[in-house]
């Protein structure tokens, strides 16, 4: 037992309309090759569909930095209020300087996961393009709840990094059980893990983003190019946080 | 099963219990845990169950303060104490032994032994299989019962496969209530997409003691979809909402729906029928002492129950009431299907799945699977198919087989309440189909035939279906839950049988009350000509006589007519708004439509879209460029007007490939064209194979076994492969995700395969993919292994063992031609 936990998590619905079209076809491997109208409709229809089956919620907490140290010879930050860790250089080095910590979970919801198992039985092409759009959508959500970790630091006067995710550097798969269970993320999204630590849905994303003193050199100079832009609580109020 | 059956078989601690499983008396739960425990210091991701064993006072205390708010329940702090989630840190027993004593040290009346989901997915989606759930949580039953629980709690269920799993755990190691509660997402459904109605069918049909909802929303939201439970269940239905929403004031953690405002909530629900009730996250002492003082002053209010036929699979229930008739698609059944029986033997069920799905869109309402061929392991096989169609339809199966262990293996682990076909007079039948249904809470279809045959009357068939519903009333199974099949015979053989069958389904509905019939229509037909209008003619007199459920090939025309037809005329279709939608524009030619598959060769006379090249060859050639695969039967149906087999293959469908293949090569083409043209090919393959007909002499190059392995499941790539291996001739056997060694081995042993393509997407599942090879080294020493997968590199593909490496399915296709050509 530590000091009593910040505000317990709940979920919030986000409101993802669109994906870059773009977007989808680079994970496809696109690269100006020309394409027929039947495949460039095909492409559109399975993008519609994919939205259409995509519920884009997630959980977002802010953690104190408690702490940091060593476990093992490698570095360790400890967050107050939770049990989580997150042990290694990559993110001991993301993290230099912050003073609290954001985690996020989102996901596009199991319907996604659903409807991709039924094209693996019945439509491997459309399978494809639905895949690649639900990892474009899900990229939609996390921004969307990096915007509320946004959002949580501005009101404090802090400022953000970007968000790193567990298998990234150094950062163990390992730390995704308790992350997802600080953040409720089995009873609020409906997130479950697998033994070889692969979520499910598997269109789920696990970050934590540092909040810091001072703006940040890999923050966006303007709203322009914000992926969070489309979602953010200060520039719906008028401000901004750069 | 019924209430009161249900009942007789259990260990309930005192009289007032009982009632309250009868519905006479309402019961109150505890409010939330978790947050009573986070109030007091627990850290987020802390695992709250090991406080039971360090801090055991810290948890009576939250227990003692429900007690002393008037809760008739408490429910043990063991939500995530199963062996997976508990890992080292504690063991199973050890924390349910802990967890009830520090329950019992709170005086509660009843202890409610808590268990919650497993946190893994399971099968077909995840990588948890249905038993080994239920070990999970046969451990968790044994080591609460055993603490001296009073009852279980089976809460915040999100998948009805895993509830399912967590039921059968108690009923199967405990004689103990068990309730169980699902949660749900502002739309009604459950994460998998579950409904209200079909959980409280499913759950309380397969022995749940009460049934009902918790956590997911607040109570104002909650009360609708409890409500919608309500005419689905005869047993008790429970709520357990949470306080609405967290939000922060002032600093402080607040839920924002206060006890008054729950109260009055709950007050609506408990109105509406609702017999027990507590609070989920946010609830506190307070709350349930608002809900003591509803509770105080309060009777279970009366309730009605729908009279109807259910079945249900995880997303959708069919329910038929009194006068409604239902449509059961006959066409998953290998029996005198070609096709079928290939798809079975082979393992490739594309056929199967492109007829289910062709069923759903014709009007089916609940699909027969029938896995019944000597040669093939009918259990394995019909598992694969019920898990491959729960992924591709929403309908409810009606599990088909003469082998009640088939049966018992499918509709165990089915997240729904399934229909069995069948049991029948024989007393060998009754003894193992009934208490099988019984015990898995199916519905039932009853032959009317035992061990002197098919009665040739309809007095005789009415002797044997009052014989199975005796039988189906010991064993609990309410009536509306047994269909009886009075059985069709040729009229072509005895021209008095029609009426026998029609008159018998009167006798059963008049003397049989609640029992519904069924009927396989076309062997009414046999022997005679144009059977689709005798079929037709008899279905609709069967409608007349009382038929319930008619088993048919829905995509005959002629049939569906019939069914939309009476179902306006007997009132079912209200105001006939569905026959009018569909039917203003019919002419009077019903047509027999195609089912998928058997006949669906594109006639030669549709016309060439405008724009392409008048030569059927080069048509067709540049059809697999462009990945066309729609034009592509009437093209090749052309170019085998001049030309052979083995011209269209190797002159037009292989150059056209390999051409596809080097512009993919050289980045001229992406994944997605790389693709579409495999799916033409496919299509022109699929031409030629249907004009060769049976035993043709374009045979394929060899068996290669695909699949991911174990504990992955990530298809794509492997699904890639697949299409580009079966363009090049390869009879491929798709193992599917998620693929234990032994399977792969079994598989390649038994048919001495030559080739397995193995991949694995994420460093975690590597490892399998290097077990699986080592088996394969050991066992069946003359296979080839290729593997492949975003995390894999040549280097990587040596140390785990495997003779290639293939960075894309192009490369995987040349390596097959190298091992096998």
């Amino acid at each position: 037992m530590t000091s009593p936990s910040p505000a317990p998590p709940a979920r919030r619905s986000y409101d993802v309309r669109s994906v870059e079209r773009s977007e989808v076809l680079r994970y496809l491997g696109y690269a100006g090759q020309e394409l027929t109208p039947e495949l460039d409709a095909r492409i559109d229809g399975v993008v519609a569909a994919c939205l259409a089956a995509c519920r884009p919620q997630g959980v977002v907490r802010v953690f104190d930095v408690a702490g940091r140290g060593e476990k093992d010879g490698v570095p360790v930050i400890r967050l107050a209020g939770t049990a989580l860790e997150l042990v290694g250089c990559s993110i001991d080095e993301h993290l230099a300087g912050a003073v609290a910590v954001g985690v996020l979970a989102a996901t596009v919801g199991m319907g996604v996961e659903a409807e991709l198992r039924r094209l693996s039985l019945t439509d491997p092409v459309a399978q494809v393009i639905f895949d690649a759009s639900a990892t474009a959508a899900v990229e939609r959500a996390a921004d969307a709840a990096e915007a509320d970790v946004v959002a949580q630091a501005a009101a404090r006067g802090l400022f953000c990094g970007s968000r790193f995710s567990p298998g990234y550097g150094d950062l163990p798969l390992s730390t995704q059980p308790v992350l997802l269970d600080t953040l409720d993320a089995g009873r609020l999204l409906g997130i479950r893990l697998s033994p070889a630590l692969l979520m499910s849905p598997t269109k789920s994303v696990t970050a934590v983003v540092g909040l810091f003193e001072r703006p940040r050199p890999e923050a966006h100079a303007s709203c322009a190019g914000c992926p969070c832009c489309d979602f953010c609580v200060l520039l719906r109020a008028g401000s901004t946080c750069h | 099963m019924t209430a009161e059956k249900n009942l007789r078989a259990r260990r309930v601690r005192d009289e007032r219990l009982a009632a309250v499983l009868r519905g006479e008396e309402l019961l109150l739960f505890d409010g939330a845990m978790g947050t009573q425990l986070q109030e007091r210091g627990l850290a987020a991701g802390e695992l709250p169950e090991l406080l039971c064993l360090t801090d055991p006072e810290k948890i009576s205390e939250v227990h003692a303060a429900y007690v002393a708010a008037g809760a008739d329940v408490v429910t043990t702090n063991t939500f995530g104490a199963n062996a997976t989630k508990l890992g080292d840190a504690a063991n199973v027993e050890e924390v349910f032994a802990a967890a009830v004593s520090c329950a019992r040290a709170a005086r509660p009346r009843y202890v409610a032994a808590d268990i919650g989901p497993t946190g893994q997915l399971l099968e077909p989606m995840g990588t948890l299989a249905f038993d080994d759930a239920y070990e999970l949580f046969a451990r968790q039953v044994r080591a609460a019962d055993a603490a001296g629980a009073d009852l279980f709690v089976i809460e915040t269920m999100a998948d009805l496969a895993e509830a399912k799993a967590a039921l059968l755990a108690v009923r199967e190691n405990s004689d103990l209530p068990a309730f169980v509660t699902m949660t749900f997402q502002e739309d009604g459904r459950t994460f998998l997409g579950t409904t209200p109605e079909v959980a409280a069918v499913t759950l309380s049909s397969l022995g749940a003691d009460a049934v009902g909802i918790n956590c997911s929303l607040g109570p104002r939201d909650v009360a609708p979809l409890v409500e919608r439970m309500l005419p689905w269940t005869s047993c008790p239905v429970m709520a357990q909402a949470n306080a609405g929403l967290p939000r922060v004031v002032d600093g402080e953690t607040r839920y924002d729906v206060g006890p008054e405002e729950f109260a009055v909530c709950v007050a609506d629900m408990l109105d509406a029928g609702v017999g027990v009730v507590g609070g989920c996250c946010g609830t506190t002492p307070a709350h349930v002492a608002a809900l003591r003082a509803l509770l105080d002053v309060r009777r279970p209010a009366p309730r009605s129950l729908r009279d109807c036929l259910t079945v249900a699979g995880p997303q959708r229930l069919v329910a038929l009431a009194p006068g409604q008739v239902g449509v059961i698609g006959e066409r998953i059944n290998p029996t005198g299907k070609r096709k079928m029986k290939e798809a079975l033997r082979s393992g490739n069920h594309d056929h199967v799945i492109a007829e289910a799905m062709a069923q759903e869109r014709a009007g089916a309402q609940i699909l027969d699977v029938n896995a019944g061929l000597p040669e093939i392991d009918e259990r394995a096989v019909m598992c694969r198919l019920v898990s491959e169609l729960l992924s591709v339809t929403t309908l409810p199966l009606q599990i088909d087989s003469s082998d009640p262990a088939v049966v018992e293996a499918a509709v165990r682990s089915y997240p729904g309440k399934p229909l069995v076909n069948s049991v029948n007079g024989k007393a060998e039948s009754l003894a193992s189909v009934v208490p099988l249904a019984a015990r898995y809470g199916c519905a039932l279809v009853g032959l009317t035939l035992d061990e002197d045959g098919i009665p040739p009357t309809a007095q005789g068939r009415l002797a044997v279906a009052r014989k199975i519903v005796a039988a189906t009333d010991a064993a609990g199974i309410p009536r509306p839950d047994v269909a009886i099949d009075c059985l069709a015979m040729a009229a072509s053989t005895d021209q008095t049988a029609p009426r026998a069958i029609l008159d018998a389904i009167r006798l059963v509905k008049a003397e049989l009350p609640g029992v519904r019939t069924v009927l396989g229509v076309s062997n009414i037909s046999f022997g005679l000509p144009f059977r689709p209008l005798l079929n037709a003619t008899f279905l609709a007199a069967a409608f007349g006589a009382g038929l319930d459920l008619a088993i048919i090939n829905p995509g005959v025309r002629r049939m569906m007519d019939v069914v939309d037809s009476w179902r306006a005329l007997s009132g079912e279709d209200e105001r006939a708004r569905f026959y009018v939608e569909h039917y203003a524009d019919r002419s009077d030619a019903p047509a027999a439509a195609s089912s998928a598959g058997e006949k669906n060769v594109e006639p030669a006379t549709a016309p060439a879209p405008a724009g392409l090249l008048e030569d059927p060859v080069e048509r067709a050639r540049a059809l697999v460029l462009d990945g066309r695969a729609e034009p592509m039967a009437s093209a090749m149906s052309e170019v085998l007007l001049a030309h052979d087999a083995l011209f269209a293959i190797n002159e037009v469908l292989v150059p056209a490939l390999d051409e596809v293949g080097r512009r993919f090569e050289a980045g001229t083409f992406f994944l997605p064209q790389l693709m579409a043209s495999a799916e033409a090919a496919k299509a022109g393959f699929e031409t030629i194979r249907a004009a060769a007909g049976p035993g043709d002499a374009s045979a394929g190059k060899g068996e290669v076994v695909v699949c991911t392995v174990r504990g992955d499941i990530h298809d794509i790539g492997k699904n890639i492969v697949r299409m580009l291996l079966e363009n090049y001739g390869f009879d491929v056997i798709d193992l599917g995700r998620d693929v234990d060694p032994e399977v792969v081995v079994r598989t390649v042993e038994e048919r001495h395969v030559r080739l397995v393509g193995l991949s694995a997407l994420m460093t975690t599942t590597v490892p399998a993919m290097a077990e699986t090879i080592e088996l394969l080294r050991e066992r069946a020493p003359w296979c080839k292994v290729v593997v492949g997968g975003a995390v894999l590199t040549p280097e990587y593909a040596q140390m785990v063992g495997a003779d290639f490496y293939a960075k894309d399915a192009t490369e995987t296709a040349r390596i097959a031609e190298q091992v096998l050509g």
